[in-house]
């Protein structure tokens, strides 16, 4: 009797024992805190990558330290605001004691970087995605390949040898490396991208063939590659797609935005829902009573000088707008603001000191590339190529044909140019190094430039202390 | 059985079997306590006759004069008594107390210690109960080698535990525990009180039968079963009294005046006239004495078929902030039926746990620490006093004339206040229980099958009276101010009212969750000839976190305490609701163990686990095996040293293993959108239409569980006629693949922290236990034991650029923590002081931080650049203690008993983040006040008033401390009633004394996320004061 009671124990415990079925569904369990991908009505097409590559250059990195680093060091401009606000370090850099510590300096690198990321990202996703339209597939990975080649290329002209992102985090890539990559990206854009009058409407505003030349012939003047600059500045000279704007200061208005001579531009918004380059206006925009904005970045006395000496009045005051004047808009501008002028190019009529402005940042247009074409034809030592593009330029703005043709008067009178032309178009203090202007005119202003140190920014401190195998820059 | 024995025992009486006159001898068989021994076999020695005792422990048994009786009984020592002249015969048997025999449980078993291949340490009953505490773990501490334990006293508080130094940074850090055979979150549940013992599987050979879950150790509690014999009755209670162990003296109003000119003087601004209004020991006024009070009762017994035991335990604190309360009641039931001639073993174990508690803000303490004396808790009239100081009198009250301008001194508010407005309460209950079938198929082979679930409740209710506080932060605001102030902010076309003017807000939480386990294995133990052979195969299914969260919060209830719900909540403000049902977990198991032994002598296991686990059910893989193996040698079972005196045991053994933490942080949302103005969106076309983008912010990273391995050595020995026992071990423990939050490179793709598998962590250490026990007489005996462990954890081989994981935030933007490889984690990161800026000159012509002023700190310029920037900074070490110790005294003189619990760290640093962190006007500490820099050559070591809150070495102290932390003496009252077995008064002092040269309030800091490395683990900021506790107790017995 007891054997049987405990046999049926046995038989009723041994399956139970044995249960465990091997059944791997059991570690199956559902997700409910988080929506599993495939359950998710958000869909990732290359565009949005594409979009968010662009979406970079609306930070505010672009607002604020940007000036700094482009502007605020340089002759054309002077720190601005109160004595006492310093931008947290842009007194450092208008007085040329910036050091690898600087705010701005680091924001700058660690930006570009970000946004070589996101076009790295879009380019990889986009070969991946499988997108059927292989025109449309090659277009994207273009526009994105403009981008990252426009980021190392303010990257290596600000820092010289910067790591290359796919390379090597860790050590820097001598700059020829860095720019036969930048000469890659542009090439492989120059092939895949349209022109600007070839892209939908709804498309305006993207990379087109003509922004990659531009950017390439940019290029290659910064590597005195003559030849090379003079004919990608000539593509897009013969290309049709550009004119100069008839009235200089239409440049900057809202109803010529990717106007005839725009090239290249940061796009932004001032309606609802806005969204335009973070405090760009803002930042530059007269200060304190009967003003809108913080002030920043102002014209120096210097520039206003080299506009008068000229006898520019119409980029002198298209470019900087001075106390108590009345604006194009019929705005007028207190006689009590903090500051004797600022950037007139940064201001957005609409949008005034809003955070998020209408104002397009222009970033190459028609008349950089003439000056580029007549830069390289001087030192070709094709004087009358060089002397038909700058005239161009000098003839929008009421300012007499320049005739020399001693290479080296031209030099100095195409040198000029461009600062006038293109003050606080963030150009003037690289073209100062690039011309090795910058140690004689720094230090006439009594900046502390010292050569074989001042014409590259340091390596960030984060960035060594992260890797302390990467080099700095000589004199840091 | 049972009656063939007596049958047995009638035939053998009928038998006279020697010459001298028999007498019939009658007694009780009893244990120390005097609890009857039923089933002692009780032999007449040289003779057949004998004796069992029945279930009240007696017996009778025919003896003769002369004759020796031997007493045995499993568990308890033999013991021969010689029969005099008497007729009736006391016999009190001593439980066997060589550790040897000691019975250890191993996951999925039990085995004798002796024939342990791993390193397993255990602790007994007594000596979890000796030290009066709401969890076991609290009393574990310094009691055992190689187990780290950072206790606070703050009421309801968990200790954190580190089983052979830190293995990992971010992942889970607690071991597994496991109650009665079943997985639990934690055992503040379970009083200790019902504790038997508790088992700590500290090396990878032996924990690695828990495989994912093991790599921080695994912790087995065993509760405590009725035992064969009458019902036995107890009941203990202690009541005790708490305070403040290591107060800190702050300044006093003069000091404060003192050092506030000074700073004035040195930044400028006003000054404080040397008359002033209040005197406030802020300290004195917020710290209170608390109190501890418990009470359990329990019963227990057993029959032929069934054991049980029960008990009810009441658990009541009030910590030093006034309120702050802690109450847990816990009803503990554990029964066992035997069927089936003992065939079939029914284990059903029951524990419920209710807890209510009243938290208190602990930032008081750290308020308190930055008020000035000069401030009083109320004004005269009433209000709550605050920092206002009449900037032109220079007197600290709100009080102005016409044109005198008011200001702050600080802006922390009274600590008082927030304590008093702090109305919070926290209820949760713990459903914790399991059923596990033993059946013996054969006598060899046993089949287990056993179920556990936990359910757990939670609920919080927070009160929060907004306009109380509103009109407490100055003794000039009026409820009418309140109310403009209320109508101003409201929106005029909508009428909403910002929340910030409501008048009270309540918010409410509940949580429930619920786990189980379902583990089945067979177990094979036979012997043959020498060779003994365990084998044990199962596997095991577990679900955990599944539940729910719901998240409750309304605005304006009524002031009654009574309508404290949502449903009363006014309609003018939106009720915020949130809730959450977790995501469960998963985890199915095989597992296989092999314990071989030839003649006692050598010893081999092995141990095999394969885990699946749900978390990583998206990756590629989710199944890993951790294997391991041990080694012994019984050297003493040689025929050498068999028969050696002196050593009595002696074994070697060794061991290797493989663990896994699949407690690890997860990445998620790697795709970062916006629907507004961010940098993933861009405009385009003529009209500018906003297109909206994508970014990805970190790499798609997939994590899998963090793999430790382990190898081991040891030795146990007991000499000298068992008297000295001890024991040593060796261990190297290496985590793999540690995952690291990861700061992606300013020149990397990467915008955001992400988790990634980057370096290894090492663990080496060293543990001795050391005990000598003897009794010098019947009435002497004593013990006298200590331990010591000594690990070294260093971080290696960090990926490339994964280094400099930063942490330690002292919450005003200065970190004190850098991860890098070659340091222990956590290990601190800072400048170096080197002496005290004497004037300007100095600093002008030396390199400096900005804002570097005479008096302030002197950084030293570490790489010589001539700038103090991150590069000059330098590790000091880690909060770890790098050894730990405990000793442990223990006398009884008749019915007497003494003992003293010692327990110390040493070679740890921490960070004395109250005193680094003071701004503005805040108080410092007399000390800081008397060594303080007054000017050029006063000192090159202490800064003066003015000085800069960066975080350096000179804040960083010497975390070194030994502890007395228990004295107790009892008093057991000789028999003096037949209903009472025991009954023994006894007097604790807890923490009576600590021995430490840090200068706050305790070197054990827990800190953020249940101490985190890379969070405030040891940065003193809002640590709860160590206390000391006065007991006075009882025990009784029936």
């Amino acid at each position: 009797m007891k054997s049987l009671t405990i046999k049926k124990i046995y038989i009723f415990l041994l399956p139970i024992i044995l249960f465990y079925g091997c059944s791997e569904d059991f570690l199956d369990v559902e997700s409910r805190e988080r929506i599993e991908a495939e359950d998710s009505d958000e869909v990732f097409e290359p565009d949005h990558f594409i979009i968010s590559s662009y979406g970079m250059l609306t930070d505010w990195t672009y607002a604020f330290s940007y000036l700094g680093v482009t502007e605020i060091i340089s002759d054309n401009a002077d720190k601005g605001s109160t004595p006492t606000s310093t931008g947290t370090d842009k007194h450092f850099l208008d007085g040329l004691t910036h050091t690898a510590t600087t705010p701005s300096i680091r924001a700058v690198w660690e930006h570009w970087y970000k946004s070589i990321g996101r076009a790295s990202y879009a380019i990889e996703y986009t070969e991946e995605y499988g997108l059927s339209d292989e025109n449309y597939k090659n277009r994207l990975i273009a526009e994105a390949k403009f981008l990252r080649a426009l980021h190392y290329f303010w990257l290596v002209r600000a820092f010289g040898d910067v790591p290359l992102q796919h390379v090597d985090l860790l050590n820097r890539a001598p700059k020829e490396e860095v720019y036969d990559f930048i000469e890659q990206d542009l090439s492989d854009a120059i092939a895949a991208l349209p022109n600007k009058s070839e892209y939908a409407s709804g498309d305006l505003g993207r990379a087109t063939k003509g922004a990659a030349q531009a950017l390439l012939a940019k290029v290659y003047l910064y590597k005195e590659q003559w030849e090379d600059a003079l004919n990608y500045a000539n593509m897009v000279m013969t290309s049709g797609e550009y004119s100069l704007e008839p009235n200089y200061e239409d440049i900057w208005r809202k109803y010529s935005e990717n106007g005839v001579e725009s090239i290249f531009e940061v796009q932004a918004r001032g309606e609802q829902i806005a969204h335009g380059v973070q405090q760009y206006s803002q930042t530059q925009a007269p200060r304190g009573t009967g003003g809108w904005g913080w002030g920043f970045n102002i014209p120096s006395e210097d520039l206003l000088n080299a506009f008068n000496a000229e006898g520019d009045t119409i980029r002198r005051d298209a470019t900087i707008i001075f106390r108590g004047e009345t604006l194009w808009d019929g705005r007028e501008v207190s006689g009590s603001v903090e500051n004797a002028m600022y950037n007139e190019k940064a201001y957005s009529s609409a949008n005034l000191g809003d955070s998020d402005g209408d104002k397009n940042v222009r970033i190459l247009r028609l008349a950089e590339v003439l000056l580029i074409h007549a830069e390289a034809a001087n030192e070709l030592g094709n004087a009358s190529t060089a002397l038909s593009s700058l005239n161009q330029v000098r003839s929008r703005v009421n300012l007499p044909e320049v005739t020399t043709t001693d290479q080296g008067q031209l030099r100095q009178l195409i040198w000029k140019e461009r600062r006038l032309e293109l003050a606080f178009e963030h150009d003037r203090w690289f073209d100062l190094i690039r011309t090795g202007q910058a140690g004689n005119v720094m230090r006439t202003l009594g900046k502390p430039f010292e050569d074989g140190k001042h014409e590259l920014f340091p390596v960030p401190n984060d960035q060594i202390n992260q890797t302390p195998e990467m080099t700095q820059n000589p004199g840091w | 059985m049972k009656v063939k024995l007596f049958w047995l025992l009638c035939c053998l009486a009928i038998f006279p079997a020697g010459v001298y006159a028999q007498n019939t001898i009658t007694g009780k068989v009893t244990d120390a306590d005097n609890q009857p021994l039923p089933g002692t076999n009780i032999l007449v020695q040289g003779t057949n006759r004998y004796a069992v005792t029945d279930f009240d422990g007696n017996f009778s048994i025919e003896a003769s004069p002369g004759e020796v009786l031997e007493v045995t009984y499993v568990g308890f020592k033999d013991r021969q008594v010689t029969v005099g002249d008497e007729t009736t015969l006391n016999i009190v048997l001593q439980e066997d107390t060589s550790e040897l025999d000691e019975v250890v449980v191993v996951g999925y078993g039990t085995q004798k210690k002796a024939d342990l291949t791993g390193s397993i340490s255990s602790i007994e009953a007594e000596d979890i109960v000796r030290q009066p505490a709401l969890t076991a773990t609290q009393a574990i501490q310094g009691k055992v080698p190689g187990i780290n334990i950072i206790n606070s006293d703050q009421p309801g508080a968990t200790p954190t535990v580190i089983i052979r130094g830190l293995g990992t940074a971010l992942s889970g850090r607690d071991p597994l525990y496991i109650v009665d055979g079943m997985p639990v979150d934690n055992i503040k549940t379970i009083s200790p009180s019902d504790i038997l013992k508790v088992d700590v599987l500290k090396d990878a050979s032996s924990a690695s039968i828990y495989g994912l879950r093991a790599a921080n150790g695994v912790v087995i509690v065993t509760t405590k079963q009725g035992k064969k014999g009458k019902a036995r009755f107890s009941f203990d209670s202690f009541y005790g009294a708490k305070s403040i162990l290591n107060p800190v003296k702050m300044a006093n109003p003069d000091q404060y005046i003192n050092y506030f000119n000074e700073g004035a003087a040195a930044i400028g601004g006003y000054t404080l006239q040397q008359q002033q209004l209040y005197n406030t020991d802020w300290y004195n006024e917020l710290a209170q004495v608390g109190s501890i009070n418990n009470n359990t009762f329990a019963v227990s017994g057993g029959s032929d078929h069934i054991d049980y035991y029960f008990s009810y335990n009441h658990y009541e604190e009030e910590g030093v902030i006034e309120d702050h309360k802690y109450r847990r009641g816990t009803i503990k039931n554990n029964n066992v039926y035997k069927l089936f001639d003992d065939k079939l073993k029914l284990t059903q174990n029951l524990n419920i746990s209710f807890t209510n508690e009243n938290p208190k803000p602990l930032g008081a303490f750290n308020n308190a620490y930055r008020q000035s004396p000069l401030v009083p808790v109320r004004y005269e009239n009433g209000r709550w006093g605050q920092a206002f100081v009449n900037q032109t009198t220079g007197i600290v009250t709100y009080q102005a004339g016409p044109g005198e301008s008011v200001g702050r001194l600080y802006s922390h508010g009274n600590p008082m206040a927030d304590v008093f407005f702090q109305n919070e309460k926290i209820h949760t209950t713990t459903l914790q229980g399991g059923f596990t079938a033993e059946f013996s198929i054969t006598d060899y082979l046993k089949a287990t099958s056993r179920f556990g679930a936990t359910k757990y409740f939670f609920d919080k209710r927070v009160f929060n009276p907004t306009r109380e506080r509103w009109i407490a932060s100055d003794p000039t605001r009026t409820y009418e101010e309140f109310e403009e102030s209320r109508s101003n902010a409201t929106n005029e076309e909508t009428g909403v009212i910002p929340t910030s003017w409501a008048y009270n807000s309540l918010y409410i939480e509940d949580k429930e969750t619920f786990r189980w386990n379902w583990d089945g294995f067979l177990t094979f133990d036979k012997t043959f000839d020498k060779h003994h052979l365990n084998v044990v195969l199962g596997g095991s299914k577990e679900k955990t976190n599944v539940g729910k969260r719901l998240y409750g919060k309304a605005y304006e209830v009524p002031e009654k305490e009574q309508y404290w719900s949502i449903q009363h909540a006014s309609g003018l403000f939106d009720n915020v609701s949130e809730n959450v049902y977790y995501t469960p977990r998963t985890l199915m198991s095989y597992f296989a163990r092999t314990q071989y032994n030839f003649d006692n002598k050598y010893y081999i296991t092995a141990t095999i686990r394969r885990d699946g686990s749900s978390v990583f059910r998206t990756g590629e893989n989710f199944w890993e095996n951790f294997p391991s193996f041990g080694l012994g040698w019984t050297v003493s079972n040689e025929d050498f040293l068999k028969d050696s005196k002196s050593i009595n045991f002696l074994k070697i053994r060794g061991g290797w293993g493989r663990l896994g933490n699949q407690n690890v942080p997860l990445n998620v949302n790697q795709i970062h959108t916006s629907t507004g103005s961010a940098g993933q969106n861009y405009v385009l076309g003529p009209n500018q239409e906003l297109m909206f983008g994508a970014s990805v912010a970190s790499p798609v990273k997939d994590l899998t569980w963090e793999i430790v391995e382990e190898w081991g050595v040891g030795l146990d020995f007991n000499l000298l006629d068992y008297r000295l026992s001890g024991s040593v071990d060796y261990y190297d423990k290496t985590t793999k693949n540690m995952i690291l939050l990861v700061q992606p490179l300013l020149d990397s793709q990467f915008a955001e922290d992400f988790y990634d598998h980057g370096a290894e962590v090492s663990n080496k250490g060293m543990e001795f236990t050391l005990e000598w026990k003897d009794n010098i007489s019947e009435d002497w005996s004593y013990t006298i034991g200590g331990n010591f462990s000594f690990n070294k954890n260093m971080v290696e081989n960090v990926k490339p650029a994964y280094d400099g994981m930063l942490g330690g935030s002292l919450s005003n933007g200065r970190i004190t923590k850098r991860l890098e490889e070659g340091q222990p984690l956590g290990a601190w990161w800072m400048w170096e002081t080197e002496g005290v800026w004497q004037n300007q000159g100095e600093i002008d012509s030396n390199p400096s931080i900005e804002g570097a002023a005479p008096g302030h700190l002197r950084y030293k310029d570490q790489n010589e650049d001539g700038v103090i920037d991150d590069r000059d900074k330098k590790f000091f070490g880690s909060y770890i203690p790098k050894y730990n110790y405990g000793v442990h005294l223990g006398l009884n003189y008749k019915n007497i008993d003494f003992s003293v619990d010692g327990f110390g760290v040493g070679g740890n640093k921490v960070y004395n983040g109250l005193k680094n962190t003071r701004t503005d006007n805040e108080n410092i500490t007399a000390d800081t006040y008397n060594t303080r820099w007054t000017g050029e050559g006063s000192t090159n070591v202490h800064p003066g008033a003015d000085r800069d809150i960066e975080a350096s070495d000179y804040y960083l102290e010497n975390g070194a401390f030994f502890r007395i932390n228990n004295i107790t003496l009892g008093y057991t009252l000789p028999d003096f009633s037949r209903y009472v077995s025991k009954l023994r008064f006894y007097f604790t002092a807890q923490n009576p004394f600590m021995f430490t040269d840090y200068s706050g309030f305790t070197p054990e800091i827990i800190g953020g996320e249940g101490g985190n490395p890379y969070r405030t683990a040891g940065v003193e900021l809002s640590a709860y004061p160590n206390t000391k506790t006065f007991i006075f107790g009882i025990n009784l017995e029936l």
